[in-house]
């Protein structure tokens, strides 16, 4: 039996077969269609980006930020937005820019208006501050709502971080700076770049949320902890830059470190820049200024070098404290008649008296005693003509000429005894004097006290550099040398406290091959408590203008550096150092 | 039940029957695929908001972190050593003589030890990987049977 509604189930199927079918083809026809064509050409799908890590930390060694990082901004234009806009709101956009960014009118609208053939987006300033960003996205909603062509519309910004130094010039010449490219220039910052800089990493980036993957973890460079104390650093640069005032030095260097760990506590040079501002370095720093006297100008030390002639002596055995020594004023070696400075002639005088009198005569023969092969031999033991290794960039060698070298004369055996005829940076000098203070083990110098990377810390420890002198030779030196400043009463001596200490009094070399007599570079050494040394100093004042004497300019700065660091590092006077602890 | 049989036999060769049947299987088929799809809608979409979620709260992390340091040199800048100098002489302070410090010997004292910022590396304390990271399916079936016995024979 034929039912009657048969036709209208065949009906329904085929309305329904024909709604499917129809969907099918819908969905196909929209893939395929222009509109998806052109969506899919607008849409990137996402692209490698490179993530950049922050840069690492500088902290001095109680935490204090001496670099961090600071927000900028790149403001551009989206070239894309202001074709489709067919250029309508372009001078608005070059009128803010040169009020708000200090840039050119013309050359904004040129940029905009006229860009390279494919490109999509325009950079305007890459390092917009935090204020000028504002007043101009701020000025962007304002306006938004205006006609077309008065609007800031395709103008866009990205914030970013870049290097900041917020004590300014403190510890300048040691930090060093970060160029607007990232890359890290003297100092530590150039030392400990690829630390400090972090690992960039490229990332594949979907504009898909769906295709949304978690980034990767990017850590930040590694944080530094430096061996500085801040406010030793503040004190040790006001004490120097007094004195640069004060004598009229054409440049000055003080340097302070732990004999015992070579941790520099405060390194101070002139000139010194405030790092934020770091392109006027070519104005601060002319010509073959260097960055940092301490460690890459090599200078003829003079009379200080003599406790390095001494040390040789005494360990060597070739002389002791007591032996005397007759001074006539001249001392003939290699053919060559040396004489003290003014010709003074000192007469019967033994070691102690040779230092305190700073006898030129008497370390030529303390030299003559040694020997070439000696002398030479302990000169090189002190790392004399070789970097010390101190973690900061551009440090020079000095030169130690040698017996058999082209340049070297016998003669050069009795200048180079006090410090003439031989070039070392003050560093170079700093470490060989802590063998003197250290009980005969000298430490490398360094700046870095800890990194911290991935969540740990890494504390560098002292490295000792050699053993050139015994503990007892030492001993008896520091001895003799606390003797000889008290002896002469100098101006380094700090009430309360017993200190050992040498000065300096150079002829600066010049270009002719001669010395010139009016100009000088005034130098002291010393370290303290004698005892137990908490610091030793080195000050180098170059071409003093109110006395050339060592004595005189150089030695009153150590003494002011010693009255800082006594209150600073919480050294008590010896009397109450040394008095037993009380129940 | 010759009744019955002539009913089942009817009702079996009816076409409209089996027509019917069809069109409800084929809707229910278009049901079902419509519900996959909606199913699948709604997960792709969701996905899609999370990962939109993701890429925002990476964006808020990062903004944070650039926030985080900027606001620790404002800080840095703000107690600067000049700037609590010129603080401190403000208020009255002025720096001291040495001479003016009295020292009182204190037996076991020892000075605050310098800056720690996180734990000292150490090969005791690295972070030690749980074996159930490491160990392969077979390694753990392994690690399960008991072990045979080192040496053959026994007891005499």
């Amino acid at each position: 039996m034929k039912n009657p509604h048969t036709w209208r189930y065949v009906t329904v199927q085929i309305m329904l077969v024909v709604f499917g079918f129809s969907i099918l083809v819908q969905i196909l026809r929209i893939q395929h269609s222009a509109e998806a064509k052109a969506i899919l050409d607008k849409d990137p799908g996402g692209g490698v980006q490179t993530f950049y890590p922050a840069r690492g930390e500088i902290l001095d060694l109680k935490g204090h930020l001496l670099a961090g990082n600071k927000i900028v901004y790149e403001v551009g234009v989206d070239l894309q937005v202001l074709k489709e806009n067919e250029y309508a709101n372009a001078n608005t956009i070059a009128l803010a820019a040169s009020v708000y960014l200090d840039l050119d009118f013309a050359t904004v609208l040129n940029w905009i208006t006229q860009p390279p053939e494919g490109l999509r987006y325009i950079v305007l300033d890459n390092f917009a501050s935090s204020d000028e960003e504002k007043a101009l996205m701020d000025l962007q909603e304002s306006v938004k709502d205006k006609p077309r062509d008065q609007t800031l519309e395709g103008l866009n910004s990205e914030p970013h971080l870049v290097r900041t130094y917020p004590e300014g010039s403190l510890a300048a010449n040691i930090i060093g700076f970060v160029t607007q490219e990232g890359v890290g220039y003297y100092g530590v910052e150039e030392k400990y770049n690829s630390l400090l800089a972090g690992v960039p990493v490229k990332v594949w980036v979907s504009a898909d949320p769906n295709r949304a993957e978690e980034l990767p973890n990017i850590p930040p460079g590694a944080t530094l902890i430096l061996t500085l104390d801040r406010e030793v650093q503040a004190s040790v640069e006001e004490i120097l830059d007094a004195a640069m005032l004060n004598t009229g030095a054409a440049s000055g260097t003080v340097v302070v470190m732990d004999p015992k760990t070579g941790e520099i506590l405060a390194l101070a040079v002139t000139p010194h820049m405030n790092l934020n501002e770091y392109s006027r370095f070519k104005e601060i720093f002319p010509g073959e200024t260097p960055f940092d006297r301490a460690i890459s100008q090599a200078y003829e030390p003079g009379s200080v070098y003599k406790i390095l002639t001494m040390a040789a002596a005494l360990d060597k055995g070739v002389v002791k404290p007591e032996d005397t020594y007759w001074d006539s004023g001249i001392n003939l070696i290699g053919g060559v008649a040396i004489r003290n400075w003014n010709n003074t002639v000192w007469g019967q005088q033994d070691m102690i008296g040779c230092l305190q009198h700073s006898i030129n005569t008497c370390l030529v023969h303390v030299a003559s005693l040694l020997g070439n092969d000696s002398f030479y031999s302990y000169m090189q033991k002190f790392g004399i003509g070789h970097t010390t290794g101190i973690d900061l960039a551009g440090e020079a060698t000095g030169h130690l000429k040698l017996p058999g070298d082209s340049d070297w004369y016998p003669i050069d055996l009795g200048t180079n005894a006090f410090g003439q005829g031989v070039s070392v940076t003050p560093i170079q000098m700093v470490m060989a004097a802590s063998a003197i203070a250290n009980d005969g083990k000298m430490v490398y110098p360094h700046l870095v006290h800890a990194m911290v990377q991935d969540g740990w810390q890494q504390n560098i420890s002292p490295q000792v550099a050699g053993s050139p002198i015994s503990a007892a030779t030492a001993h008896t030196l520091n001895d003799m040398l606390a003797i000889s400043l008290e002896k002469e009463s100098s101006n380094s001596l700090v009430p309360g406290y017993h200190i050992a200490g040498k000065t300096g009094t150079a002829q600066i070399p010049t270009p002719y091959g001669v010395y010139d007599s009016s100009t000088t570079n005034a130098s002291f050494v010393g370290w303290g408590p004698v005892d137990d040394p908490k610091f030793l100093i080195y000050v180098w004042l170059e071409k003093p203008q109110t006395s050339i004497w060592g004595s005189e300019v150089a030695a009153p700065v150590f003494k002011q550096v010693v009255e800082k660091l006594v209150v600073l590092m919480g050294i008590p006077p010896d009397v109450v150092r040394l008095q037993p602890a009380g129940p | 039940m010759n009744n019955i049989s002539h009913f089942v036999q009817k009702y079996r060769q009816a076409s409209w029957r089996v027509q019917l049947q069809w069109l409800v299987l084929f809707v229910l088929g278009l049901v079902a695929v419509a519900l996959v799809a909606g199913l699948y809608l709604s997960v792709s979409a969701r996905a899609a908001l999370t990962g939109r979620k993701i890429q925002s709260l990476e964006a808020a992390i990062r903004s944070g972190e650039r926030v985080n340091a900027n606001l620790e040199s404002q800080l840095a800048a703000l107690t600067s050593a000049q700037e609590m100098k010129e603080l401190a002489i403000a208020i009255g302070f002025y720096p001291v003589d040495p001479a003016e410090i009295t020292y009182v010997p204190v037996s076991g004292y020892a000075p605050p030890p310098a800056i720690n910022m996180a734990p000292q590396e150490t090969h005791s304390s690295a972070p030690v990987i749980l074996p159930e990271y490491t160990r392969s399916l077979f390694d753990w079936f392994i690690e399960r049977v008991p072990s045979a016995p080192s040496e053959a024979g026994g007891q005499p």
